[in-house]
């Protein structure tokens, strides 16, 4: 039984088919990596699934609630959002609050609740990334590996049913990439239903339940870890794995 | 140069600082809040009503303020008469000249302030909202506790140049007969016909007040900067320390 699925996903920019009639599920525990060039689709079609953009066309299937994608009542946005984080590429953390406030902001006024007991999560989860002792850090007081895992933090705290990365080692140097990944593995160990769209392949291939190949804007191919690169059917996806360098 | 009279005569125009005070104060309070409804409406694209402020912003930065208190002081009484002719219980005659003064200038700030407003939100990352939107806060909650916030660092500097400029314009009220430093400068001046004397002891006034509230507002453009970004407020010179990313990522382990 899928925990979220979504039909016939459509939006157009500007005269740009940006999406094309996707078609998607995730069951509880899975982790989907989305793979494919730059511009094929990958992050919106992500940011569709928490309503921070907007379909033209498409239905959700969330929990057995079902929701339009192209008009959304507010308080199924609200509910959808409560419970699929997101991680960003640019961490986006909030830059006026400490880590641990950018952790709380959420669980107090998202979902309500106190501030004692917000306090003893964000805390929990700064000791689970091993960044305890930056809880009063501003962003600006942090490095790039440090953001992004309290990004990770930040969505974790939330509990919530999916959490969807997007690409988020891309704006990290090198030599951060694999604390932030180390978290992201570690997550996946423990059951998390996850939706990644990243560049980093020894990931997919170490972790993910189902690898798709997005290009432009449709859902060329997908498959397990090994279909998909060491047996990929499509030309178009043999040319982007030959192309593109391992875990750069 | 008859010293003596410039400082005989400074007393009589420190005496009347509060009314050049009082209007800018008044107006650029009254002017903001306005604004800040401008530019929600224009922010919002909320149909005619923000293409009639867009128009009227236009129009008021495009026009010279003495104008506009002009017509303001000429054309405000004739619409309370219109309004007066049509059963509408105002009177027109006993419109008092602070009035029109702050009605003037309130409309220029608001229509400035709108653009200073309007520049300081596009200055906020609109990941910041978006990232705010992701963690289950409802729109307005995200305006105020994340993108509001950050946006009044952004806006405190053009808001300071906006009200310094606003102290100086008032000079131009003396033009429809309220006595604020400008016009007690020519009334003094007049005595005697010093008004090199009196003009040089204007020009000081104007400095001393422009210093001191230019003076204020960076104190708390720095403040609040700080306050908003690092938490910090103790110290408003030292600026707030980097980390290096190789350093992060030990300490990070």
């Amino acid at each position: 039984m899928p925990l979220l699925t979504v039909n016939q996903l459509d939006k157009t920019v500007d005269n740009n088919h940006i999406l094309k009639n996707i078609d998607f599920q995730i069951s509880k525990g899975e982790v989907i990596v989305v793979i494919g060039p730059s511009g094929s689709g990958k992050t919106t079609f992500i940011s569709n699934l928490n309503f921070l953009n907007n379909a033209d066309k498409g239905e959700m299937n969330f929990r057995d609630k079902k929701i339009d994608l192209s008009s959304p009542k507010k308080d199924d946005v609200l509910w959808v959002r409560r419970h699929i984080a997101m991680v960003f590429q640019n961490y986006n953390l909030f830059k006026n609050k400490t880590a641990l406030e950018n952790i709380t902001e959420g669980l107090i006024h998202g979902q309500g609740k106190s501030r004692d007991e917000a306090n003893q999560i964000a805390l929990e989860e700064l000791k689970n990334v091993g960044l305890s002792e930056k809880k009063d850090a501003y962003p600006s007081q942090l490095s790039g590996g440090q953001k992004q895992r309290i990004g990770i933090a930040r969505a974790t705290a939330l509990k919530p049913d999916i959490i969807l990365f997007d690409e988020p080692t891309s704006a990290l140097d090198p030599e951060l990439v694999g604390t932030v990944v180390q978290d992201m593995d570690h997550l996946a160990q423990q059951g998390q239903t996850m939706i990644v769209v990243t560049h980093l392949m020894s990931f997919a291939k170490k972790v993910a339940t189902k690898v798709l190949f997005f290009a432009d804007g449709a859902i060329l191919e997908s498959g397990t870890p090994d279909q998909i690169f060491n047996h990929p059917k499509e030309k178009r996806t043999k040319e982007f794995l030959s192309a593109i360098a391992e875990d750069r | 140069m008859d010293f003596h009279f410039m400082i005989d005569s400074l007393p009589k125009l420190i005496s009347v600082i509060p009314m050049t005070i009082y209007i800018s104060v008044v107006s650029v309070i009254v002017g903001f809040a306005l604004a800040a409804i401008i530019a929600i409406i224009r922010e919002k694209k909320i149909k005619v009503l923000s293409q009639i402020f867009a128009v009227l912003v236009s129009f008021v930065r495009g026009t010279p303020i003495l104008v506009q208190l002009y017509v303001i002081y000429y054309g405000l009484p004739q619409f309370l008469y219109y309004l007066q002719n049509q059963g509408v219980n105002v009177k027109p005659g006993s419109l008092p000249h602070l009035v029109i003064a702050i009605s003037a200038y309130s409309l220029n700030a608001a229509a400035n302030l709108s653009e200073t407003i309007r520049s300081a939100y596009h200055s906020v990352d609109k990941d910041q909202y978006q990232a705010a939107l992701s963690v289950g806060m409802t729109p307005s909650l995200s305006m105020r506790r994340i993108v509001i916030p950050q946006l009044i660092p952004n806006l405190i500097p053009n808001f300071s140049n906006f009200f310094l400029d606003l102290i100086k314009d008032t000079a131009l009220v003396y033009n429809i007969g309220i006595i604020e430093i400008m016009a007690k400068s020519n009334i003094i001046a007049s005595f005697g016909f010093k008004y090199l004397e009196t003009y040089l002891d204007a020009l000081l006034l104007y400095l001393v007040i422009c210093f001191v509230f230019g003076k204020i507002l960076s104190l708390t453009e720095t403040y609040v900067t700080r306050r908003v970004f690092s938490g910090k407020t103790h110290s408003v010179i030292k600026k707030t320390p980097q980390v290096d990313e190789t350093e992060a990522k030990v300490g990070g382990n």
